[in-house]
């Protein structure tokens, strides 16, 4: 018989396996770990953003209180932006027309050429 | 899902259409101060609060002092390029700068005398108030201004 088979090598390390003890202590609250890593790992994965912004659009914005305090909320911000840059606008126009009228008027800050 | 994306467009949308009503209602007064024949002057009439009749005068008066103010140019002009050719003939003071100099002292006195005459006239052509207010606004940014001191090119 040869012993050199695969057969005959499982039956031995089958043998030496069963016969093994393992004497090291565990280390504290091992199974507690064990099964957090379990948990850990079988829990969902977080939603991505984008995955947020499409469900809040097909989902919540539809709502009708939603919408339109959306609505509200994006004119509120449209009319304060167009007001505020108008008036930027309006004071730096005025701002240049009193310098023109100054240069119009005083011969040392008249533009030369 | 259409139904949100819909009112998320229309949302957007009119944000942008009140941003643009707001800011094209908001400088339609600097838009027509611009569009002016005379800017400056309806910048006047705007800022001082004039009516037409002062409004009129003063215009009177702007067209009476802008020759005056034409002919102070071209002398102040001519003054400095002269001073500027000595100034780069020599690295010394000659009679000629010194001449020079005091003849550009003259002329910015006299073109000083002339301005503070208009705005004097400009002011009480206007309602006392705002005649004051014009008279602190022109003499901070020319007697209480340096630009005359830097156009020695």
């Amino acid at each position: 018989m040869n012993t050199n088979e695969p057969g005959h090598h499982g039956e031995s390390l089958g043998k030496l396996l069963q016969e093994w003890r393992a004497d090291a202590p565990l280390p504290p609250r091992f199974q507690d770990a064990v099964w957090r890593r379990i948990e850990r790992a079988q829990a969902p994965a977080a939603p991505s953003i984008w995955n947020v912004f499409v469900d809040w659009i097909g989902m919540r914005l539809p709502r009708p209180a939603l919408a339109a305090s959306y609505v509200a909320i994006l004119l509120a911000i449209g009319v304060t932006a167009g007001w505020t840059q108008a008036r930027h606008e309006t004071a730096r126009v005025k701002g240049e027309l009193g310098q023109r009228y100054i240069r119009v008027l005083d011969p040392y800050q008249a533009p030369r050429e | 899902m259409k139904k949100g994306v819909f009112i998320l467009l229309i949302g957007l949308a009119l944000a942008a259409a009140a941003y643009g009503c707001v800011y094209f209602i908001c400088t339609s007064s600097a838009r027509s101060l611009e569009q002016s024949s005379q800017p400056e002057l309806a910048w006047l009439k705007d800022e001082f609060k004039l009516s037409d009749s002062e409004f009129k005068r003063i215009a009177g008066l702007h067209a009476a002092y802008l020759p005056q103010c034409a002919e102070m140019c071209r002398q102040v002009e001519a003054q400095n390029q002269r001073l500027k050719a000595l100034l780069a003939a020599t690295n010394q003071m000659t009679p000629e700068i010194e001449s020079a100099v005091a003849e550009s002292a003259r002329l910015r006195g006299l073109c000083q005398r002339h301005m503070l005459k208009h705005f004097y006239e400009v002011s009480r052509t206007m309602p006392p108030e705002q005649g004051r207010r014009y008279l602190a606004w022109v003499q901070e940014r020319t007697f209480q201004s340096s630009e005359g001191m830097m156009h020695v090119k």
